[in-house]
């Protein structure tokens, strides 16, 4: 018995003494700050997920529900209607974000006088705070608003009240927080693009010119598919974030009207923080951790799949 | 088939760069005419105009009988095999050589028909379901070719299309280019930097430097009466002795360097030259040593096998070189007498460098 003790100090001793535990000691750093900030909120917020503890009442006075919470969560009717409509956010944003981020990328790729400019421009938006952003739309949209001012002369002519309250109708408020998204993100798309574009060899270009290629065939059969990557990049990127909308909500219409622009983010910040249902929120977010976990990961597995088989042509 | 005319070629870019100077150049139909100079002297340029992704600045130019300057690439009738290749990357080899059948929407039938058949020709049957990626240097180089003859263009520009290749496969393509210029019997223009490709596959070659056309020959014409000193340093291997000096007639003609001095028969000097300060250039092969000449002090010796360079000065750090036999042999430090074969002296003037004749 003590000789094994001795034995395994002398090799403790030893195992430090190698040169390698130099190379393990920043992982200890990195563990330790993994630990800390991620590893032990998270068991604590599966620890909550667990009881039955409002905020109101004393932590002492909590006790241990199982998966009730769980259950609780997936028969709610407003957190299905709030992811349902994330997704219907994120998608009809990513998607528009696409399309123009494309379309710019298109037209600034060439050189012009002043495409630095151009492009510059366009990067703005992507540079506002998101509050900020938010607060400019939500000044935008308000009834004695710059939007009303330049539609006027059509509601005047068409006999309709030009202070329209556009925040206050379902529909023009998720399509206004939409907008607000599509206009920050644009930028990031149109960057990702740009360089996807500029990527192009320009021999491939000449080459299918010399076949007889038209420009529509050159962007169909050429084009297009060597930026598949690229747009691929810019969906996974693009729908991570997207999926997390919540400052747009909060900024321009609170979640109204009604719950029409709730998110799946604003729906559990209101459970938590207005509805002091702590072990209820704390459910909810593992699920969606595994949801969009699952999600996430799925893109990445496509991303590295594409990646994969760029790279496996190159090498051999 | 088609032969193609160039009348006063210019190509500026901007107002101060001009790449090309004016070319006038006839290639006839079926011709392999090789465009060789070092880099940025204007041929690629050349190149890029008759294919149409320049617009020259003015001049005509006619392949056949058209004027082809507005015509877009696709529309002049001519096949191009580029430097890097440019072979689609995302395609297999069988749609990178279809392509330019598909744009033209040829039904799927004769597509394969016709793919095989140039697969045939060029050997790559076994490579069609491959990407370009997966295919050796050489089988890239066969695919990009199937993929320009497939449509059978009359005219097949190339842009330093064995550049990528290594030495050895580099001179196997050579001739694999030129039994395919037989086969086809379509006009070649073929832009290089290398005058050993130059002079090897070449039915006429056309030499460039800073835009301007230098002369315009046979490949042994360019070699045997190099217009110039840059076309007569350019070609051949080693590069030609030129030796500053000038020539006097004192009696018999006399060349007089400031390391020693020749005479020569009267008929091996051009007139032209008597009096002058002259470059006189000698290529390697028309120096000889013996017990002749003036004296000289061998420096270094390059054995190529079947014969042997020998470098050599007289008194001077400025090495000479001639190319001797074989089983000749030389070594540093040895005492010898050299001469050059009255045929083979170019005199160059030396301000203009224009032959003297």
């Amino acid at each position: 018995m003590a000789q094994a003790t001795i034995k395994e100090r002398k090799s403790l001793s030893a195992w430090l003494a190698q040169e390698k535990v130099f190379r393990l000691i920043p992982f200890i750093m990195v563990e330790a700050t993994f630990l800390l900030l991620l590893a032990i909120p998270f068991i604590l917020t599966i620890y909550i997920s667990l009881l039955k503890w409002r905020a109101n009442r004393p932590f002492e006075q909590a006790y241990f529900h199982g998966l009730l919470n769980y259950v609780r969560v997936l028969t709610t009717e407003d957190f299905w209607w709030a992811l349902g409509r994330t997704f219907y956010f994120a998608g009809t944003a990513v998607m528009l974000e696409l399309l123009f981020g494309f379309l710019l990328a298109m037209l600034a790729y060439k050189q012009f006088r002043g495409r630095r400019i151009y492009i510059t421009i366009f990067l703005v938006p992507m540079m506002v705070v998101p509050v900020v952003g938010g607060y400019n739309f939500s000044m935008i949209y308000i009834d004695s608003g710059p939007l009303n001012q330049i539609l006027s002369p059509i509601t005047e002519a068409m006999g309709v009240n030009p202070r329209i309250r556009w925040l206050s109708h379902p529909i023009a408020a998720q399509w206004a927080i939409i907008l607000a998204d599509v206009w920050q993100w644009t930028s990031l798309t149109f960057l990702i693009f740009l360089s996807g574009f500029a990527a192009l060899p320009q021999q491939l270009t000449n080459a299918a010119r010399v076949l007889g290629a038209s420009r529509w065939q050159i962007f169909w059969k050429v084009h297009f598919p060597l930026l598949k990557p690229a747009i691929m990049i810019a969906v996974i990127i693009r729908s991570m974030e997207a999926l997390k909308l919540f400052d747009l909500s909060v900024l321009l219409t609170f979640g109204g009207p009604g719950t029409s622009t709730e998110t799946i983010a604003f729906f559990l910040w209101r459970q938590v923080w207005q509805f002091n249902k702590y072990s209820f929120g704390a459910a909810a977010s593992i699920l969606l951790l595994f949801m969009f976990g699952t999600l996430i990961f799925y893109g990445i597995y496509l991303l590295v799949r594409e990646r994969d088989i760029v790279e496996e042509e190159r090498m051999e | 088939m088609a032969s193609i005319t160039l009348q006063n070629l210019v190509k500026k870019f901007g107002e101060t760069v001009t790449a090309v100077a004016g070319v006038d150049l006839d290639v006839s139909d079926g011709e392999f005419m090789v465009v060789v100079g070092p880099s940025g002297c204007g041929k690629t340029t050349t190149l890029n105009m008759i294919s149409g992704f320049e617009e020259p600045t003015s001049g005509t130019m006619l392949i056949g009988d058209r004027v082809v300057n507005h015509l877009e690439p696709g529309d002049r009738g001519l096949g191009m095999v580029f430097q890097d290749l440019a072979l689609f990357p995302h395609m297999t080899v069988f749609e990178n050589i279809a392509f330019g059948l598909r744009v033209d929407k040829i039904v799927d039938t004769e597509v394969k028909e016709r793919v095989s058949k140039v697969a045939t020709t060029m050997k790559i049957s076994h490579l069609l379901s491959k990407k370009p990626a997966q295919c050796s240097g050489g089988e890239a180089q066969r695919v990009a070719l199937a993929r320009t003859i497939i449509t059978q263009p009359q005219v097949l520009l190339m842009d330093e299309p064995l550049s990528s290749l290594d030495a050895k496969l580099r001179i196997e393509m050579r001739t694999e280019l030129k039994r395919l210029h037989e086969e086809l019997k379509s006009t070649f223009v073929y832009v290089t930097h290398d005058q050993a490709e130059a002079m090897t596959m070449a039915d006429r070659i056309m030499v460039m430097d800073r835009g301007y056309v230098q002369q315009i020959d046979t490949p042994l014409g360019i070699y045997r009466k190099p217009t110039n000193q840059f076309v007569g340093t350019f070609f051949g291997q080693p590069t030609m002795n030129i030796i500053p000096g000038r020539v006097e007639n004192g009696g018999s003609p006399k060349f007089v360097s400031e390391h020693f001095e020749m005479s020569f028969a009267a008929d091996a000097i051009p007139g032209s030259s008597i009096g002058k300060e002259i470059n006189l250039g000698v290529r390697s092969e028309n120096v000889s040593i013996g017990d002749e000449g003036a004296a000289a002090e061998v420096r270094l010796i390059e054995p190529l096998g079947d014969e042997t360079l020998v470098f050599f000065s007289c008194g001077n750090e400025e090495f000479l070189v001639a190319k001797v036999d074989a089983e000749r042999e030389f070594s540093p430090g040895n005492q010898i007498r050299f001469g050059f074969l009255p045929g083979g002296m170019h005199f160059f003037d030396v301000e203009s460098g224009v032959r003297l004749e």
